[in-house]
C-alpha cells in the first residue's frame, strides 16, 4: 500500500492577532490507497475543517498536504466530495444533477450515460432518475448526491457527515450501500462523522479527533471482516471497539 | 347539488389532461367563499349608498360606476394606454439596467463598497418625493413619468439582485470550485439559476409599485393618463368616473404583476414558491 494522502504539521487558525482562534492541528497523518478512514470527533473539533483543507477548498495556516504525489495548493478536482447539506440543484432531475458534475468538468454527459445508470442502480435510484430532488425523501436525496460525487470516478472521496440529517433507519440502509460501493470500487474515503458506531462499522481505521483545538489523538485500526453486516455489528468485538472509543471521549468530558 | 358538482369536478380533474373549463371549475370550487364575499362587498356598497342616502358627488354605487365608465370608455382606454406605456417602459428599463448592475455589484468589491451603500441610502428616500423635481426639469411629457416609475422599481430590483447573486450556499460554492469549472461556466450552470428566485422577489415588488409611481407622477403634473383623469374627475365631483379610473389602474397593475408571475412560473417552475401555488 502506498501512502496516497500525507499530512505534515497541518494547522488552521481563524482570524489574526489577539482574536485568532486556533481551530486545528498540528496534525500528521498518512492515509493509504484504498483506506476508509473516519475522522471521529465532537462538533466543532475541526474535522470538517481538516477535510476541506485536504480538498484544497480551505487554506491551511501551516503545514503540507500531499495528495497522490502532488502538493495541495488550491481546489483539487480529482476527488469526490459530499456534504451534510447536499449539492443537488433544485432545477435539475436526479440524472441532471449527476450530469452537472460532468458538464462542469467539460465532459459530455451522454458519454457517461451507462455509468450513471449503473451508479443509480447501485443506490436503488434507477426508477427515480427523472424525478426532481424535492420529490425525493432525505435519504434518497443523499443517495443521489452520492452518485453526483462519484460519477467522475474519483480515486479519493471526502464525505462530510453525509448521513448527518437522516433518521436512524435510513442511515443504517445507506451505510450498507456505502460499504458495498466502497468494497466494489475501493476508492480512498475520508468519512467525517460524530457517530462512533458509524465510524466503527464503515472504517478500516478511525482517527480520533480531540475537542478544539482538534488534534488526531489516536488512530484505531478496526480489525473486523467486511462486509460488516448484522452479525458483525452484534459481535462482542464490535461492541468492544465502540466501548473503547466511548472511553476515550469520556476522558475528554465530551460524553 | 353541491355534492354532485364536487363529484363532477373531481372526476374531470382526475383525467390526465386538464382543460381550461375544468381548471375554472376547480378554481370556483376552491374559492367560492371568496367569490361570494367579493360579490357581497359590492352589493353592500350598492345598497348602502341608497340606504344611507349618500350624495352621488361623495360616493356612487358600483352600478353607476360601470354605467358612466362605459360611456367614457374611449377616454379611459386611451389613458390606460398612456399610463400603461409609462409603467411598462419604466419597469422594463428598471429590470434591464437593475439586473446586470446588481450582478456587477455582487461580484465587484469596489462597487460593493461604493455604489452599494449609496443605493441602500437612496432606498431609504421616498422616490416619489423626487417627482415634482423631475416634472419641473423635464416637463409634462412621458419622460419624467418613465423616470419616476424607473426610480420606484429600480431599487428593489437591484438590491434583490445583489442579494440573489451573493447568497449561493457554501456547499454549492465549494461544489463549483471542486469541479475546476471556470467562472463563466459556474455562473451559467449554477449561480444564475440559483439566483433567479430572489431576483423575482425584486421583479414582483417592482411590478406592484410601478403603477403607483406612474399614477402619482401624473397627479403631480400631466395632461393625460389615468392619474390625470382621476384627479380631474374628482375635482369635478365625479366619484363615479374616479372609480372607473381606479378600476383601469388596478387592471394595469394586475396585468403587469400577472406577466411577471407567468414569467416566474415558466423560468423557475422548480422553485418552492411556484410549486406551492400549483394544484
Amino acid at each position: 500500500m502506498n501512502p496516497l494522502i500525507e499530512l505534515t504539521d497541518v494547522a488552521k487558525t481563524f482570524g489574526q492577532g489577539a482574536d485568532a482562534v486556533h481551530a486545528f492541528g498540528p496534525v500528521d497523518l498518512t492515509i493509504d490507497d484504498g483506506d476508509f478512514i473516519s475522522f471521529l470527533g465532537p462538533s466543532g473539533c475541526g474535522k470538517s475543517t481538516l477535510m476541506l483543507m485536504v480538498a484544497g477548498l480551505l487554506e491551511r495556516t501551516s503545514g503540507q498536504i500531499v495528495l497522490g504525489g502532488q502538493p495541495v495548493d488550491g481546489p483539487r478536482t480529482d476527488i469526490g466530495i459530499m456534504f451534510q447539506d447536499n449539492t443537488l440543484v433544485p432545477w435539475r432531475t436526479v440524472r441532471g444533477n449527476i450530469e452537472l458534475q460532468l458538464e462542469m468538468r467539460g465532459i459530455d454527459p451522454t458519454s457517461a450515460a451507462d455509468r450513471i445508470t449503473v451508479l443509480l442502480q447501485s443506490v436503488h435510484l434507477q426508477d427515480f432518475a427523472d424525478r426532481f430532488p424535492y420529490e425525493l425523501s432525505g435519504g434518497m436525496q443523499q443517495r443521489a448526491a452520492f452518485c453526483q460525487a462519484m460519477v467522475h470516478d474519483p480515486q479519493i472521496m471526502l464525505l462530510d457527515e453525509p448521513l448527518g440529517k437522516l433518521d436512524a433507519m435510513t442511515r443504517e440502509q445507506i451505510r450498507t450501500d456505502l460499504q458495498t460501493l466502497w468494497m466494489q470500487q475501493k476508492p480512498t474515503v475520508i468519512f467525517v462523522t460524530h457517530s462512533i458506531e458509524e465510524a466503527v462499522q464503515l472504517s478500516s481505521r478511525v482517527a480520533i479527533i480531540t475537542p478544539r483545538p482538534g488534534r488526531v489523538e489516536k488512530i484505531i485500526p478496526i480489525d473486523l471482516p467486511f462486509p460488516r453486516d448484522f452479525e458483525v455489528k452484534n459481535s462482542p468485538e464490535f461492541a468492544s471497539y465502540v466501548r473503547d472509543i466511548q472511553e476515550i471521549f469520556r476522558g475528554y468530558g465530551v460524553i | 347539488m353541491y355534492v354532485t358538482f364536487r363529484r363532477y369536478s373531481a372526476a374531470m380533474a382526475s383525467s390526465k389532461k386538464t382543460s381550461f373549463g375544468v381548471r375554472v371549475l376547480t378554481w370556483i370550487e376552491r374559492s367560492w367563499m371568496f367569490i361570494v364575499f367579493f360579490i357581497g362587498f359590492f352589493l353592500v356598497w350598492e345598497w348602502s349608498v341608497t340606504l344611507f342616502d349618500i350624495p352621488r358627488y361623495i360616493l356612487t354605487p358600483p352600478s353607476l360606476v360601470v354605467e358612466k365608465g362605459w360611456a367614457d370608455l374611449d377616454r379611459l382606454l386611451y389613458y390606460t394606454y398612456i399610463t400603461g406605456s409609462e409603467t411598462v417602459i419604466g419597469y422594463v428599463a428598471a429590470v434591464v439596467i437593475g439586473l446586470p448592475l446588481g450582478l456587477a455589484i455582487a461580484f465587484s468589491s469596489i462597487l460593493r463598497r461604493t455604489v452599494y451603500p449609496f443605493f441602500v441610502c437612496i432606498e431609504m428616500v421616498p422616490k416619489i418625493a423626487f417627482a415634482p423635481l423631475f416634472i419641473s426639469w423635464l416637463g409634462f411629457g412621458l419622460l419624467p413619468k418613465v423616470i419616476i416609475v424607473f426610480l420606484v422599481c429600480f431599487f428593489p430590483i437591484v438590491l434583490n439582485a445583489i442579494l440573489a447573486f451573493n447568497s449561493l450556499s457554501e456547499e454549492l460554492t465549494r461544489f463549483c470550485r471542486s469541479t475546476g469549472a471556470g467562472p463563466v461556466l459556474s455562473f451559467i450552470k449554477v449561480r444564475l439559476p440559483a439566483a433567479m428566485p430572489q431576483c423575482f422577489v425584486g421583479f414582483k415588488y417592482g411590478a406592484i409599485n410601478a403603477t403607483v409611481g406612474a399614477a402619482i407622477a401624473e397627479f403631480i403634473g400631466s395632461d393625460q393618463g389615468l392619474g390625470f383623469y382621476i384627479q380631474i374627475v374628482t375635482g369635478n365631483m365625479r366619484p363615479d368616473l374616479a372609480f372607473a379610473g381606479i378600476f383601469f389602474l388596478t387592471l394595469l397593475g394586475l396585468a403587469l404583476f400577472g406577466i411577471v408571475t407567468l414569467a416566474e412560473r415558466m423560468l423557475i417552475p422548480w422553485h418552492i414558491s411556484v410549486r406551492r401555488n400549483k394544484t
